[in-house]
């Protein structure tokens, strides 16, 4: 019976090709490593977002004077409201860490690089509308931060040129961020969730034309190549146990770690926190805008910081495989990179102070820096590891895989030269 | 599209079998109890749960008045009922749903029932026989009880009980 | 550049821990019934008058563990369905001293260093030179001294008070977070659960990997 449903389905839609091509047939490398376990998580925290948001909207209130009870409501009184509340707000944490590695990897081991650029600029895409619907979530509890950290990012498009305070006032539907905003930023947040699902749509579209890149960083022949199911779905499943363990001690145990404790207090336009803060996946580019003296400066700063990342691409000039696995210099690159990054973390936590600044300025001016000088350090890199001589192993790896490839098309083209015959 | 030569594929042997089904049903069965938050989440919350009980002072509804109060959102009529109307309401045993009169009263004088049609949940308005709901035509008698349909069922008595002679509590507990 | 960006964190950090603040007292909170009973009752008699806890409802305290003819006479004449709301309306309070009391549902999560936090400021009082009422944790305060810390006299005492305020700050931890023991219970279970999936989920991961064998 079942054989026969599937036939009637196959007749009038192409399912068995369909996870045959993508699931049970889909080439894998063989040698991924758990490093690229992080997609499957995104994509599973992205459900678990879409899961627990739709519930808690059940009970949320987009009003100025009713939100925060709504928030206390749904604390109290709604049953698991707690859980589903403290699931989401974790939830938002979680899908950073997870994306931060996701891309993390993917500079490490240069996965940006040709053919997979396109794949590289929708996760760009993404990182972008994942931000957008994380500062308008964090409105919604209309606590102290909330409020505040909406007001201080508005005027961010106060640099927006002639028009910046019409721009703000458009945004806000209000001369300081109000009812209506609150409203808005409601709305956009329950729609952004579906355009980032179509945008992973493309994203594994993307995926599916180019393949997964290895640590190799050799495109492998069909011979290194597994089927993903079932070799990478139970491998994935086993990853996602793993963090939903670390997830549910945040979630029962830690909650309130990553909530600021100034959100537990209804906002007021009248008196900000003596210390506002963003959330901590924020903080870095945060530093970086505080760092540039200039308003505009600063802003276009922070803005480019994010988007430094597509440029990638263009900038590693190396043709070595890999990324940093065969590349020391590279790897110093990146580790220092890290560094960087959570030095700007630091900067951005820290209320400003004079040293506070210099360090930012410093880290800010390192963090620019890496990115310009990656062509003219990869090139020289490249030409140094080649005088020197690549390890053997990888020599051997990449002759051995240039032959199977070369077989593989040869018996391709044969195939569709009889084709044509 | 594989190079089936290359790799091989071990058969499946009982033990493995037995892992992937031990794993499976372990795994649904965690996905069932993850379900559980969601779909309680949408019952009533407590604060609505509280609002279950309504306390409701009788002194006030003269001979043959009506009042409409609300009972879980929902109106109840408490009726105060003439001897005529407590009368003809005893002679019969309703129509579509037959039902004693007696065993819809706590008190005969005092008629409590919730205000909603059983055919399609409209409120019937007072007038006619008893009640006549205006959504379909159904008409109810003094106690309560359907004499002309569609309405297939007599007018529901929630749980109440008599605090003092003129004081109930509608609700349970 | 790595070496001076290190050192320059490590500046940073070792200013920032020389300019930190006053330390706050470390309490032991309890979470049993009888600790939580006493809190709300020293709550009711100390603090109720002038703070609201408007996100508490007197039901909730039944739910707390609290016998149902307690609540009846903590609620006077309130219903049982009313938030905790202060005696004094919030007007009157604001004539009084200044500014409304906050509210104190949610105190313990609302400041930086939590039920720690509530409990020193309680303790904190102390009579200034000039005879005026001082606090070391938030001396802008403007409520008087309400355990008498100030004037205790002798080491019984300050133990009777101290011992109030942390049925205080225990019974306003509940306040903030009722449901904190149910998730702490419900948060074994999941990840006594996770532990047996995750396990499992290795072992069929071994299994189906071994069947891959490479020349």
């Amino acid at each position: 019976m079942p054989g026969r449903l599937i036939e009637w389905i196959d007749q009038r839609f192409p399912l068995s090709s369909f996870v045959k091509h993508e699931l049970t047939g889909y080439p894998t490398p063989y040698n991924l490593s758990y490093w690229w376990n992080f997609g499957f998580l995104a994509g599973f925290v992205l459900m678990l977002q879409v899961a627990t948001g739709i519930f808690l909207a059940m009970h949320y209130k987009a009003d100025v004077a009713l939100s925060f009870d709504s928030i206390q409501h749904i604390m109290r009184d709604v049953n698991y409201g707690w859980l589903l509340r403290y699931m989401h707000a974790t939830g938002a944490s979680a899908f950073f860490f997870v994306i931060f590695i996701h891309m993390a990897r993917t500079l490490y081991y240069g996965s940006y690089r040709a053919p997979r650029e396109l794949l590289w600029w929708t996760g760009q895409g993404l990182l972008l509308l994942l931000m957008a619907t994380a500062f308008m979530g964090y409105l919604l509890p209309w606590g102290q931060m909330s409020f505040w950290g909406a007001t201080v990012i508005t005027n961010l498009f106060r640099a927006t040129p002639f028009i910046g305070d019409q721009v703000v006032i458009w945004l806000r539907g209000d001369y300081t961020v109000g009812d209506a905003t609150l409203t808005r930023f409601f709305a956009l947040h329950y729609l952004f969730p579906f355009l980032i699902i179509g945008a992973v749509i493309v994203h594994l579209v993307a995926l599916h034309k180019v393949k997964s890149s290895n640590p190799s960083g050799i495109d492998l022949a069909h011979k290194d190549n597994i089927p993903f199911h079932p070799y990478f779905t139970i491998k994935d499943l086993y990853g996602l146990g793993l963090f939903l363990m670390l997830y549910s001690v945040f979630v029962f145990f830690l909650p309130d770690s990553l909530i600021e404790p100034a959100n537990n207090i209804p906002a007021n336009p009248m008196q900000t926190p003596n210390h506002i803060v963003p959330e901590w996946y924020f903080l870095p580019f945060y530093a970086i805008l505080r760092s540039v003296p200039n308003m505009v400066g600063g802003v276009l700063a922070m803005g480019l910081s994010v988007m430094m990342f597509a440029f990638m691409p263009f900038l590693d000039r190396s043709r070595i495989p890999g990324g940093a696995h065969f590349r020391p210099i590279y790897r110093l690159q990146f580790y220092l990179f890290l560094l960087d990054m959570l030095v700007l973390g630091y900067v951005g936590y820290t209320p400003p102070t004079d040293q506070t600044l210099l360090i930012g300025e410093v880290a800010t001016l390192y963090y620019f820096g890496s990115f310009f000088f990656i062509p003219f350090v990869s090139k020289l890199e490249e030409r140094w590891l080649i005088a020197r001589g690549l390890p053997p192993e990888v020599i051997s790896l990449m002759e051995s895989e240039a032959r199977a490839l070369k077989k593989q098309n040869r018996k391709h083209g044969r195939r569709r030269e009889e084709d044509q015959a | 599209m594989m190079d089936k030569a290359r790799i091989q594929v071990l058969s499946d042997n009982d033990r493995r079998k037995f892992l992937i089904r031990l794993t499976s049903v372990v795994g649904a069965g965690g996905v069932a109890a993850a379900c559980v938050p969601f779909v309680a989440s949408m019952n009533p919350s407590s604060d609505v749960l509280a609002k279950s009980l309504t306390e409701v002072d009788l002194s006030s509804i003269t001979l043959g008045a009506m009042l409409t109060v609300a009972w879980q959102g929902k109106p109840v009529f408490i009726l105060h009922r003439t001897p005529e109307q407590i009368k003809s309401a005893e002679s019969s045993n309703g129509g579509i749903d037959p039902e004693l009169d007696s065993a819809r009263v706590k008190h005969a004088e005092w008629l409590v029932v919730v205000g909603v049609c059983t055919h399609m949940g409209c409120v019937p308005n007072q007038e006619g026989p008893g009640w006549i709901c205006h959504c379909h035509g159904s008409e109810y008698d003094h106690s309560g009880r359907v004499i002309r349909g569609p309405a297939p069922k007599n007018l529901e008595v929630p749980p109440y009980h008599f605090v003092t002679a003129d004081k109930i509590t509608i609700g349970l507990a | 550049m790595n070496k001076l960006l290190n050192l320059a964190l490590l500046w940073c950090l070792a200013n920032s821990a020389t300019a930190s603040e006053i330390e706050l007292e470390k309490i032991h909170k309890e979470i049993d019934s009888v600790a939580l009973e006493r809190g709300v009752e020293a709550l009711m008699a100390d603090c109720h008058s002038c703070h609201s806890l408007k996100y508490v409802k007197y039901r909730d305290l039944i739910q707390m563990g609290l016998d149902k003819r307690k609540v009846d006479a903590l609620r006077g004449e309130q219903l049982m369905d009313a938030p905790m709301m202060a005696e004094m309306p919030e007007s009157d309070a604001i004539q009084s001293f200044g500014k409304a009391p906050p509210d104190l549902s949610l105190m313990v999560k609302a400041r930086e260093g939590g039920d720690r936090y509530v409990y020193s400021y309680l303790l904190g009082y102390y009579t200034k030179p000039d005879g005026m009422l001082g606090n070391h944790i938030y001396p802008e305060t403007r409520m008087p001294d309400p355990l008498g810390i100030a004037g205790a006299t002798g080491t019984e005492q300050r133990v009777a008070i101290q011992g109030r305020a942390r049925d205080i700050v225990s019974f306003l931890d509940w306040a903030a977070d009722p449901h904190e023991v149910e998730r702490l219970h419900l948060g074994n279970y999941v990840l006594a659960y996770l532990f047996v999936l995750t396990t499992l989920l290795y072992l069929v991961k071994q299994q189906i990997w071994s069947g891959l064998r490479r020349e």
